[in-house]
């Protein structure tokens, strides 16, 4: 710590303010010293402490994790979660019916599909909860609008911010509260203020001197009245000199020694393999499973005991209207082997036993299925949380197969209770702050 | 900003040449390109693309199948990227690019690369005209018919993909049609058929529904071009159409922004492309503070607009492409694959830790194999204005000014941050 002086030491120490005490690690870490500093520590003195002296005491008091896995497109719920033992469920979805006698049995009539055995056997250790009959009022069936009324959590104006950025806004300005893996940070966790992380998988390499790095720096010492929008870009310079002192050392070390969840790229080292891939012209023909590519990461920082408190990782393809059969056939064992092994792989930690996963889609899909072998937009959907903290089980009431509206099962859980109950129980802060109204929490966690 | 709006950047020659001619003239010197040949584009052949065969079952053939799409896939990705360096009329390669934003078409799901390239010459060639017209002709093109399903679609029950994006991303806007009207257009979409082999377009008798609709209040309504005539004609379109233009080219607005007023009515009486974009270029509201900092680069203007800026020709991406598709895979914008028929975001969505790093390596090094000599010739002293000139960059903050003056001893680090400062970054 030989380029910091006492007095910004004990300022430091006396604000607890984590932003300002990241800046010092990396002063500590470009003198050569206080590799120590990167790991634990940081949990333990940065985290609690900071949240500790945060206005409000708004940051995560229980020690738990969040990670979130989006499904774009409107994954299919009623055929995820199979009422296989409704006679209505075989004659509305006729071609497309799930056969009853290869789903995974859930018990009341209901059952997994098929290619779903990780989920399965997460039930089966009551450590997977289903969550069923979700959604919200007055549903218009936009793929982007429904997507940006639960990334919002605000279905009269869901053009604002995240309903994590929000509490990231409140709880401090640190972007590494939440990391999205990935190119760009979805609308979830982009506060007004403060914008998550984001890593791509690989290591962090920054091209340049420390000298370069501190010109680079520079740039974010903007001034009153500098355009909002170019002062957030300067941000994001910044933020990533942030992430490349609290992350980098352990992506590096995660590249020597590497955790590789089933189906995951290789990592690169050089860049991006998954990237990579995609600029070769592979896109969706990789092979690959992107969500464990992207899921091997976060195994790897919570592995590694990063102070994140959010994770956000995301699948997408699921627009079903045509080839429904096999597009999913394809996409839930995606969904399945990923998280199966991440949760499997991080177990061996505490850290890893206090992490709960919840994956979400922003809409449920038509009863009755269309002429192309496929189904449209629809409403009620199911919620999945996995993990050790989860209570599992069925929560909420399983939407009706007659009586639909417009051809669609009608929802009669609002999503928000689902928000509230991980903000207050994986979280640990007060929901109704951050969903702009008191929503009762479901007992899953 | 004119010539980085509705283009990627200005050579030194063309910002004086502009400075001495004036706005307005430059402006329609610009717009004067649309639907004019392109010399330096038209240098860049054609992808030749390689015949894929067809797909057989057994696992080498299927494996032969899938290289082979890849490689026509990456082909056509470089063809773009080239022409987009190479091209002597930008205001119709930006057009294009929009345009791709906003029928957003991934060949992740449509697979052909002959099928895409086909849909981007629509873009380029029709791109300009009018909008009714180029709507009709993107939904009987191959790419659309695939992406959006319409070509399975059959009588007694319609898929709604089609029908429902149309309306919502393409034509009008989220709020200005109803369940009832979704429903209608897509039965009169139904048995929209494509020739994979030929790539023609049919409507097949046996699966298209003749039941007349009401679609948006207009009774006795069967055919899919009816639909696309009267929802480019509504009202909500001659907003729409606008603000969707003006959030791509100044910065993002809503259909019920007050400049969208100002638009409609013009656009409405001929539904123009063109005289759209020169209405919003002349508008006085795009003179404005707000514009000129609302707006982030799309990492493909980033990125083309730097190699240009620096001199790397088109024939050097072409020759090692690696790179350049590598960068653009890690920001997040891959030219033909959008991640969804929502099509890219916009500002904040770009401005990720993962993409400034992503730009600071490009840019350190493009610093390192472009030309920077009229930075590196400069005096000391006169370097920071040098690289605002080499990069089309008109004001410096004094934030920026300060880290790049600190810089200016080392060209290639000053060129670097110059290509990573938030005025670069910004459009």
């Amino acid at each position: 710590m030989s380029e910091v002086s006492s007095g910004e030491h004990e300022e430091a120490q006396a604000t607890l303010s984590r932003r300002r005490f990241l800046s010092l690690a990396a002063a500590g870490v470009a003198a050569g010293g206080a590799a120590s500093m990167i790991g634990p520590v940081l949990w333990d003195q940065l985290s609690r402490a900071g949240a500790a002296g945060s206005p409000g005491n708004l940051g995560s008091t229980t020690g738990r994790t969040l990670v979130l896995v989006t499904l774009y497109g409107g994954n299919d719920g009623l055929n995820t979660v199979i009422p296989y033992k409704d006679p209505s469920y075989l004659s509305s979805r006729g071609i497309l019916a799930v056969d009853p006698s290869t789903v995974l049995d859930l018990g009341d009539g209901f059952g997994l599909h098929p290619a779903m055995p990780q989920f399965h056997k997460l039930w089966t250790d009551k450590h997977l909860a289903i969550v069923q009959g979700v959604g919200f009022a007055n549903p218009n069936y936009s793929h982007f609008e429904s997507m940006d009324i639960w990334q919002t959590a605000q279905p009269d104006d869901p053009s604002g911010t995240g309903w994590l950025g929000r509490w990231m806004d409140k709880t401090g300005a640190d972007p590494l509260r939440a990391v999205s893996i990935g190119p760009t940070v979805p609308t979830l966790l982009t506060g007004a203020k403060v914008q998550a992380a984001a890593i791509a998988p690989g290591p962090i390499k920054l091209p340049g001197s420390a000298a370069d790095v501190a010109l680079y720096r520079s740039l974010a010492d903007t001034s009153k009245g500098e355009p909002s929008l170019l002062v957030e870009a300067a941000h994001s310079n910044a933020d990533l000199l942030e992430v490349n002192t609290v992350l980098g050392p352990v992506l590096d070390k995660a590249r020597t020694n590497p955790l590789h969840l089933t189906g995951a790229e290789a990592p690169s080292t050089n860049g991006s393999a998954a990237a990579l891939a995609i600029a070769n012209g592979g896109g969706a023909q990789s092979a690959a499973n992107v969500l464990s590519t992207q899921l091997s990461v976060v195994a790897n920082l919570l592995l590694a005991d990063v102070p994140t408190e959010v994770f956000s990782v995301e699948l997408g393809g699921f627009d079903t209207h045509t080839e429904q059969v096999t597009t999913q056939a394809a996409l839930l064992p995606q969904l399945d082997t990923a998280v199966g092994a991440f949760l499997d792989a991080i177990s061996s930690t505490k850290r890893g036993r206090e992490t709960v996963v919840l994956v979400y889609t922003e809409f449920g899909r038509r009863v009755v299925a269309n002429a192309s072998a496929g189904t449209d937009h629809g409403w009620a959907n199911v919620v999945f949380a996995a993990g050790q903290p989860v209570k599992g089980g069925f929560y909420g009431e399983p939407p009706s197969l007659t009586n639909l509206s417009e051809g669609n099962q009608i929802y009669n859980l609002d999503f928000r209770r689902v928000y509230a109950t991980v903000l207050d129980q994986v979280i640990g802060v007060d929901a109704t702050t951050f969903l702009g109204g008191k929503f009762s929490t479901v007992a899953f966690v | 900003m004119l010539y980085r709006r509705i283009g990627f950047g200005a050579t030194e020659q063309e910002l004086s040449a502009a400075v001495s001619a004036g706005y307005s003239a430059t402006a329609d010197s610009l717009l004067g390109g649309l639907g004019q040949p392109d010399p330096g584009g038209d240098s860049i052949a054609p992808p030749s693309f390689e015949p894929v065969g067809s797909l057989r079952t057994d696992t080498a053939a299927r494996q032969a199948y899938i290289e082979a799409l890849r490689a026509n896939s990456r082909e056509l990705i470089v063809w773009w990227l080239a022409r987009m360096i190479a091209t002597t009329n930008p205001t119709q390669e930006k057009l294009t690019l929009l345009l791709h934003g906003h029928f957003p078409t991934a060949i992740s799901k449509v697979h052909f690369a002959q099928f895409m390239y086909r849909q981007n010459q629509l873009f380029r060639t029709q791109g300009f005209g009018n909008f009714t017209a180029l709507t009709q002709a993107v939904a009987v093109d191959p790419a659309m018919l695939i992406w959006l399903d319409a070509s399975s679609d059959k009588a007694q029950d319609p898929n709604e993909n089609f029908a429902r994006e149309l309306l919502e991303r393409f034509t009008m806007g989220i709020g200005t049609y109803t369940e009832n009207d979704v429903r209608a257009a897509a039965y009169c979409f139904t048995g929209w058929q494509l020739n994979l082999r030929t790539g023609g377009f049919s409507i097949s008798a046996l699966d298209h529904s003749n039941a007349p609709q009401t679609f948006l209040g207009n009774p006795g309504i069967n055919s899919g071009t009816q639909v696309i005539d009267i929802a480019t004609s509504s009202a909500a379109s001659a907003r729409y159409v606008p603000s969707a233009l003006w959030s791509h080219v100044a910065s993002p607005v809503t259909p019920k922004a007050a400049v969208v007023s100002d638009l409609a009515p013009g656009y409405a009486s001929d539904h123009d492309v063109a005289n759209l974009l020169r209405s919003i270029v002349t508008n006085p509201e795009f003179a404005t503070e707000t514009t000129f900092s609302g707006l982030i680069k799309q990492p493909i203007e980033y990125v083309v607009g730097a190699l240009r800026a620096l001199s790397v020709t088109a024939a050097q991406v072409q020759a090692k492409p690696a790179g350049v598709l590598a960068v653009l895979a890690e920001l997040g914008q891959v030219p033909f694959d959008p991640p969804s028929v929502g099509g890219w975001g916009q500002n904040s969505y770009w401005l990720s830790t993962a993409a400034a790093l992503a730009r600071w390596q490009f840019a350190r090094r493009l610093s390192e194999v472009g030309d920077i000599s009229t930075v590196a010739d400069a005096p000391l002293r006169s370097r920071v204005d040098a690289v605002g000139r080499l990069l089309s960059v008109t004001t410096w903050s004094s934030t920026t000014a300060k880290a790049l003056s600190a810089a200016a001893s080392r060209p290639e680090n000053l060129v670097t941050l110059a290509l990573v400062s938030p005025e670069f970054v910004s459009n």
